[in-house]
């Protein structure tokens, strides 16, 4: 304390105070120049640029191409929809916007902040980030009224796309979503919010379809406003669409197809065009283009019948007996078969140990090739498969196009497999035995196939032997993939057994006759379990949904210069006469006779039935 | 104590009213920044609201700071830095977590930055250290008074809060700069500093290299933190020679310019305001510095000039700083304009530290009795 008070006087050191003061000075002019440079020198640019800076752009959405069906039925719209956005730069207060949003919506409000949160770095300040794709009028009108008074709140029209027959079309035209990270990397000019086609159609054509952005510039106020606008670009609509999809038809199919699992096929015969391709269960596009909850999706997803999943196209089945044809084919092509010579069928053929069995117990007597094809004699084909050994047998079915996508326009096809004796090697580690070459003549065993793969087939034995690519748009061209690798008369040899199937007495496809119309057909039986000799002894209505074999039936039909092939797999149907039988025979009416035959209530009620029950035991989808 | 007529008679008036009338500029500021043409019951929490509430408390406790006789700060120095010190370790143990950055204490009613309290124990500690020394600094000298700055200054920017930390450090160097340093010693340091300058490189976080990549090429990230330079620079240019007017600023009305409130108060002033404007705030800040310089020279006793002195460069140092990021001439520092940005504490610590000031003159006629 002591030097407290008596502290001499000294005074501050002078250059100190000089250097105060030249920092003072310095200060001054340093800033007095910069600001002279910034506000006189340059103030008329940073003017005009300040008034850029009230001008905003914003881009015009496209109305995506609409998709007609062939007689130009509309099947997908666009509606218009309105958008929920928050533009950063003139929000005062996000999170009571955010709350507020959640109470005009019933959302919750933690998703909302946390899509906003994750989309924040993906949106500039000053373009809106939207946060509700999909306001319904009721929430548009409560927001519309409040809009002034929350300035940062944006409305944005967009067209939303609209599938009149969601269900019908999922598997053809798909669905479109938001994109996301992936499709925007690929397409520049996606922005967020943007919808894409993600499956289908929607997908495959997305550049047709999208059409391009307009853009338009307008000024906003204070709070955030427009005042003027100018359109700089008008959008440009997406090209439209025409499917080669017979709408009736394939509400026909639907009908008769829902309530159970399988997929149905038409197709042209003559230009490759598809005219109904139906699968079951299905799902609805329209659940998708409003954004999807993720309970709904687990729903999709989770569901042991896959309604995702595309049976026409990516699901594989053995062909069962229609893949006699295909073996009878092979024979009369490498000259190993005579069609006059006959067989005698005892009902089972020994194999070494092994017993194979004809279906019919008391056996058919004496087939020819014709007999054998219309009764669906196994025990002939056991004898031309042993000839024709799998090698024969593979290449001639790769040649007719099995084994191979067909390169429909739809994502995620499957090739199928028709084995050969190194594939089993590879596969299974053991070499190929005489059993399986028994197996694989009559269509079970390692062949799997699509229901396309089938449909393509058979309208080449009926077109004089083109193989056709699948076409889903009216307006292509058809494409002749290859050719099936037999002569005119060999080919005839084929197709008569198939119409002989239908009108014999003995064929197995005697419910699909049509009065004036040329129907051939072929029934088949995949295999779905080799079943135990206990379940051998049930009745067909005992056995578990799930043993229950899968129903094939191969069609053709002609009148008036029109033919048509048809591919139908009912899974679990039993058998190809009595579970896809009156599928097809229905198909038939319809384009023939513009008949609608209407899924009978006591094949509805029973497939219901078996559903109910089967879902009491736990199902294993099969993984296929 | 019966208050000297003389005292009354002493006071830097000048410094007082500069003090009050930049807080108003700044509070009328803060009112066109935040957005109040928002429409009734919508604008945020009204900032100039709270400011001026901050502002009474502020001159609250420039008066406290002009009551007693600041010779008695003398000996509270050390205790002072001390008590200091431990406040900043406290920080580290229990200190409130905001933007990634542990700096406040939680006082219930306000949350407490040790850092503010720390540039004015800077202040106290090297005027008692500086007015000590005899001679001009050399090494050894220089070396002791720079190590109790380093003391605060460490601890600040293991916060991190490299602002304050730094401008710790500057208030200090500023003050040793006014007691003046041997020549060998001031040749040696505009040698070294250069030198050290690359090197302090590594020490710096991302964002703050980030921040200076970006100052010297502000368009590499126009969106980023670009933004806020090419924002405030078209706010401040825009403005022209007399300005839009007040509330007009297309640029601060319509949030193109971020921390509008804060950091860059001045270019919703530059904006309204223009040349004019702008020039004006300048020649008040540089008489309000001005003011300290006199009360530097006529001061009683050495402790009381670099006391005015070290407050001198408290506030030069944040307004060269401040006011070089808004104009585009220094990378972005966090450093806020004294009494023009928002800032409760701030605010506060700026009036306690102008009456410390006035304190210095008001009682400079002490010792001229004879």
């Amino acid at each position: 304390m002591s030097d407290l008070y008596n502290e001499s006087e000294q005074q501050a050191p002078r250059s100190g105070l000089v250097l105060l003061q030249a920092l003072i000075l310095g200060l001054f002019c340093l800033f007095a120049i910069r600001l002279w440079y910034l506000q006189i020198h340059r103030g008329e640019d940073y003017k005009i640029q300040a008034l850029e800076n009230q001008l905003r752009q914003e881009s015009i959405p496209s109305p995506r191409g609409l998709i007609r069906d062939r007689n130009g039925d509309l099947l997908a719209v666009n509606e218009p929809a309105y958008a929920l956005g928050i533009i950063r730069e003139d929000c005062p207060d996000v999170d009571r916007l955010v709350h507020q949003i959640a109470t005009w919506t019933g959302k919750d409000y933690f998703e909302l902040k946390t899509l906003y949160n994750k989309n924040r770095k993906r949106v500039k300040p000053f373009e809106p980030l939207i946060i509700v794709p999909d306001l319904t009028f009721a929430q548009l009108a409560v927001v519309e009224t409040n809009k002034l008074r929350w300035p940062g709140l944006e409305i944005q029209f967009r067209p939303r796309r609209l599938y009149r027959y969601g269900t019908l079309f999922a598997h053809v035209i798909g669905y479109v979503a938001e994109a996301d990270e992936e499709d925007m990397g690929k397409r520049p000019e996606l922005a967020l919010g943007d919808y894409v086609g993600k499956q289908g159609i929607e997908l495959m054509l997305e550049d047709r379809m999208r059409g391009a952005k307009g853009l338009t510039q307008y000024q906003v106020d204070v709070n955030g406003r427009r005042l003027k606008e100018r359109v700089l670009k008008h959008p440009q609509a997406g090209h439209e669409i025409s499917l080669s999809i017979d709408l009736g038809l394939q509400q026909l199919c639907m009908d008769w197809l829902s309530e159970e699992a399988g997929g149905v096929a038409v197709m042209d015969a003559d230009t490759g065009q598809l005219w109904a391709l139906a699968t079951a269960p299905s799902y609805d596009s329209n659940d998708f283009s409003s954004g999807l909850s993720s309970k709904q999706w687990a729903k999709l997803r989770d569901n042991p019948l896959h309604p995702m999943q595309n049976r026409v196209i990516q699901s594989v089945y053995p062909p069962g007996s229609i893949f006699k044809h295909v073996v009878a084919g092979a024979g009369l092509h490498y000259d190993m078969l005579d069609p006059n010579e006959t067989v005698f069928c005892s009902g089972s053929m020994k194999l070494g140990r092994r017993v194979f069995r004809c279906w019919k117990h008391w056996g058919h007597g004496k087939v020819d090739l014709n007999r054998a094809l219309v009764e669906s004699c196994d025990v002939y084909f056991y004898k031309l498969g042993k000839k024709l050994t799998v090698d024969r047998m593979s290449e001639f079915a790769h040649a007719v196009g099995f084994g191979h996508k067909t390169g429909i326009r739809l994502p995620h096809e499957k090739a199928g497999n028709i084995p050969t004796r190194e594939w089993k090697l590879k596969r299974f580690g053991e070499s190929w035995q005489g059993g399986d070459n028994l197996n694989m003549s009559i269509g079970q065993g390692f062949t799997l196939v699509t229901p396309l793969q089938v449909v393509r087939f058979f309208a080449g034995v009926i077109n004089g032997g083109k193989l056709l690519k699948p076409l889903l748009l009216k307006d292509e061209n058809p494409v002749v993939q290859s050719r099936i690798p037999l002569d005119d008369a060999r080919l005839e040899l084929l197709h008569k057994a198939l119409i002989d199937t239908v009108e014999d007495r003995h064929g197995t496809c005697r419910r699909i006759r049509t009065k004036g119309v040329v129907v051939g057909g072929k029934t088949g039986t995949a295999q779905v379990v080799r079943l135990t000799d206990e379940l051998k002894e049930l009745k067909d209505d005992e056995i578990p949904y799930r043993f229950r074999d899968h129903a094939w039936m191969a069609a053709t039909a002609e009148k008036d210069g029109k033919r048509f092939a048809i591919a139908c797999l009912v899974e679990h149907g039993l058998h190809g006469g009595s579970g896809s039988g009156p599928i097809v025979k229905a198909v038939i009416d319809y384009l023939f006779n513009g008949k609608v035959t209407p899924k009978p209530e006591e094949r509805k009620a029973k497939a219901r039935a078996v559903r109910a029950l089967s879902l009491k035991h736990k199902e294993k989808p099969r993984a296929n | 104590m019966p208050i000297d007529r003389r005292l009354l008679l002493y006071i830097n008036w000048p410094l007082f009213g500069l003090a009050v009338i930049l807080f108003l500029v700044g509070v009328l500021n803060l009112y066109s920044a935040s957005g109040t043409r928002l429409e009734e019951g919508m604008n945020m929490a009204p900032f100039y609201h709270r400011q001026l509430l901050w502002g009474l408390m502020g001159m609250v406790g420039m008066v406290v700071f002009m009551l007693f006789d600041y010779r008695h700060l003398k000996t509270l120095a050390w205790p002072l830095f001390w008590t200091t010190v431990i406040l900043l370790v406290a920080v580290f143990f229990m200190g409130k977590t905001i933007y990634g950055a542990r700096r406040w204490l939680d006082l219930g009613f306000m949350n407490f930055q040790p850092s503010e309290l720390a540039k004015i124990a800077i202040l106290i500690v090297g005027a008692r250290i500086l007015s000590k020394e005899r001679e001009p600094l050399n090494f050894i000298r220089l070396a002791y008074v720079l190590g109790v700055g380093l003391v605060l200054a460490g601890l600040i920017i293991k916060q991190p809060d490299l602002g304050s930390g730094l401008s710790i450090l500057m208030i200090l160097g500023g003050m040793t700069l006014f007691r003046g340093v041997t020549a060998r010693v001031f040749k040696t340091c505009l040698f070294i500093i250069p030198c050290l300058l690359p090197l302090s490189w590594f020490f710096l976080h991302d964002y703050q290299k980030q921040r200076i990549m970006t100052f010297l090429d502000p368009t590499t990230d126009p969106l980023g933190a670009g933004y806020h330079i090419i924002q405030s620079e078209i706010a401040i240019g825009s403005g022209g020679f007399w300005g839009k007017g007040f509330l007009e600023g297309t640029q601060s009305q319509l949030r193109f310019l971020p921390e509008r409130h804060t950091d860059f108060a001045v270019a919703v002033l530059g904006e309204e305001w223009g040349f004019v404007g702008t020039m004006a705030l300048l020649t008040l800040f540089c008489v309000f510095l001005y003011q300290m310089v006199v009360i530097a020279r006529d001061a009683r006793g050495l402790f009381g000039s670099y006391l005015a002195a070290g407050v001198f460069f408290y506030f030069f140092w944040q307004i060269l700083i401040n006011t070089g990021m808004v104009l585009g001439l220094m990378p972005v520092v966090g450093i806020p304009l004294p009494f023009i940005s928002y800032g409760g504490s701030a605010t506060l610590v700026n009036f306690c530290l102008v009456g410390l000031v006035l304190n210095v003159s008001m009682r400079r006629f002490m010792f001229k009795q004879s």
